[in-house]
């Protein structure tokens, strides 16, 4: 019976991964084929069934038919990467002050200002590019790095903010109090007892903001002309009248890479016993 | 260090409504310093918010607390320099045992040498030498309020040491032990320790000074010999002293109150008129099997075994109470003959003790 189980079990398994891990075969393989390769119908073998091609990636790096993607690859980190890191401190002392301080102005309470930000993500982004256009053509930031950061944080910290508002609010307040008792004062409390406390929630927030940053083309086409490019645009750019199969999965799997890497040592960190009880 | 006034102290936890509901009720009160006091009380009548409040962890609707004279009302709880243990044990999950105890210090900036010296010593006054590298999560539960209380004694200098209950979580035979270790914290250093419980029993034993509370209300205080031998009223009395002081409900005559069908009988004062609610009350230890004192004939109804005592509860003439016994030997239904001291009877009118008796 115990054996059914297993069996069943790993059958399950085995189907789901086949089904996550199916797109990413088909990618690579596809990489490494050229045009012929590409008509003839679904083919795995390389050698036997295709002649394997290092043209998509070569065409990735200023190959022939491609461009050059290493500078909008070192953008999109530095964009994505700035962006989260600021979204995430700005996020996160906001969020400490929603959670644990009453503000007031007017009919407005913390509930409110927590919704304000949420609704940032509520109101679809196309609303966004024609202010966001003018306002960073006036600041001449127009088809910059920090143009785009200030945009990326703009997008983030409301991801940034909801995240941590939600984690501040199921630390017990006892920590805080026993802090106080001790001698600290609201700051010294926030980084020395609240804030280790936080790690598993940071490291949520913090991922939430990478994917959304790393992923978003609508921006960072909309807000750039050639200075200044990152990796989704500059992956539409290889397209063209003959879709370039190959570059494109190639470009696929280069651009996806950092994320499945952070995906694991996130999950190596989480399943460490980073999120043990804290109080009891 | 320092004497603890409060003045025209309550609190409402909403204060804006057009008839605030006080979870404690206008009072004036002062903890001298070095003094150990117990505030007892059932859950709910304002004992956790007093000690909130003479912390600073919640900010008072009326009156003042002075710290010595000096008005710390308005100052936050970092300023006023209190140490407080809670029920639930609160341990800084990020850091170690050692980090834990030494924290309170950190935040002082005191010296290194000092920091080792303190947490050393409270280390070994708690018993956590062993544990100290291990990360504080590990610990289990009564081991981690001993962090809480550990954090607390490792500070040398504050003005009061409130303790919310702090003993719940540990098992008895520790508790014991630690009630003894508060104690002589309490010598050496001459801090004063307010224990909030509901175990009248620690309550006893711990402190010099026993304050009951009801409704937010301050009912009695004194020491533990008064409120065993005079609690101010029916609540106190059953609060005080296990099992409860017996309450009966008295037959009034020309010239005496009576009961047990006037086996125990108390001779009318002017006090008494005027009352249909007027009771008898003692203790079940104030009952004897011979001696001095009024004779009460009785049934057993029920025994605990209580190590050398007994409990009975007893009946006579349809009424019930109890009594505390040493050397009575016997089983239930068996017939009794009782002696009940006069000097220890008290008459309760309308719930609060008549005094001049």
């Amino acid at each position: 019976m115990k054996t059914v189980y297993l069996a069943i079990k790993y059958l399950a398994i085995l189907l789901w991964s086949s089904f996550v891990l199916f797109p990413f075969l088909w990618a690579v393989t596809t990489s490494f084929k050229t045009a012929n390769g590409v008509t003839g119908g679904a083919t795995w073998i390389p050698w036997l069934q295709y002649e394997p091609s290092l043209q998509g990636w070569q065409s990735l790096f200023g190959g022939s038919g491609g461009t050059d993607i290493t500078g909008p690859y070192f953008n999109s980190i530095i964009v994505t990467g700035s962006a989260s890191l600021i979204s995430i401190v700005l996020g996160t002392l906001a969020a400490y002050g929603l959670s644990r301080f009453t503000f007031k102005a007017g009919f407005i309470r913390n509930a409110d200002i927590t919704f304000f930000f949420i609704s940032q993500r509520i109101m679809p982004p196309i609303v966004l590019a024609i202010p966001f256009f003018l306002l960073l053509r006036q600041l001449g930031l127009l088809d910059t790095l920090a143009g785009l950061i200030l945009v990326y944080i703009a997008l983030l910290l409301p991801i940034a903010v909801w995240v941590m508002v939600d984690f501040f609010n199921n630390v017990p307040r006892q920590l805080d109090e026993m802090a106080w008792l001790d001698g600290c004062t609201p700051m010294t409390t926030f980084y020395r007892v609240i804030l280790p406390n936080s790690v598993p929630g940071l490291i949520v927030a913090g991922m939430f903001c990478l994917i959304f940053g790393w992923n978003d083309f609508f921006f960072a086409f909309t807000l750039t002309f050639t200075d200044t490019q990152l990796l989704p645009v500059a992956i539409v750019a290889l397209n063209s009248s003959v879709t370039p199969w190959w570059s494109l999965s190639a470009s696929a799997l280069i651009s996806v890479a950092p994320l499945i890497l952070l995906a694991f040592v996130v999950e190596r960190f989480l399943s460490r016993g980073g999120l043990a009880g804290a109080v009891r | 260090m320092a004497d603890i006034h409060l003045e025209s102290l309550a609190h409402s936890y909403d204060p804006a409504a057009t008839s605030p509901e006080y979870a404690l009720k206008p009072l004036d009160m002062t903890w001298r310093n070095g003094e150990t006091y117990a505030l007892l009380g059932p859950s709910g009548c304002g004992k956790s918010t007093m000690l909130n409040i003479i912390s600073g962890l919640i900010q008072p609707s009326h009156g003042r607390v002075l710290f010595d004279g000096d008005d710390v009302t308005g100052r936050g709880t970092a300023a006023r320099n209190i140490a407080q243990v809670f029920q639930v044990p609160v341990i800084y999950r990020s850091m170690t045992v050692r980090q834990n105890l030494a924290f309170p210090l950190v935040c002082r900036r005191r010296q290194r040498a000092e920091i080792d010296r303190r947490v050393g010593d409270v280390a070994e006054l708690l018993g956590l030498q062993r544990v100290l590298n291990r990360p504080a999560v590990a610990l289990t539960a009564d081991q981690k309020q001993l962090v809480s209380l550990g954090r607390a004694l490792v500070r040398d200098d504050v003005s009061a040491l409130l303790l919310d209950e702090p003993l719940t979580v540990i098992d008895p035979q520790l508790k014991f032990e630690l009630r003894r270790k508060l104690k002589e914290v309490n010598q050496a250093f001459n801090i004063t320790m307010v224990l909030v419980t509901h175990d009248q029993n620690e309550a006893l034993t711990f402190a010099r000074s026993i304050i009951v509370m009801n409704h937010g209300e301050i009912v009695q205080q004194g020491d533990p010999q008064t409120l065993f031998d005079n609690p101010r009223t029916e609540h106190v009395g059953y609060f005080i002293g296990s099992p409860a002081m017996n309450f009966l409900p008295a037959a009034q005559s020309a010239d005496a109150l009576g009961v047990l069908d006037g086996q125990l009988q108390v001779p009318m004062t002017s006090a008494m008129r005027g009352s249909d609610d007027l009771k008898i009350a003692f203790r079940p230890e104030h009952v004897n099997l011979g001696g001095e004192g009024h004779r009460v004939d009785a049934r057993v109804k029920r025994i605990w075994f209580e190590g050398l005592d007994q409990v009975l509860e007893l009946d006579s003439g349809g009424t019930r109470f109890r009594a505390r016994l040493d050397d009575w030997r016997g089983t239930v239904g068996d017939a009794i003959e009782l002696r009940v001291m006069d000097s220890h009877l008290r008459v309760f009118r309308d719930g609060e003790l008549l005094e001049a008796r």
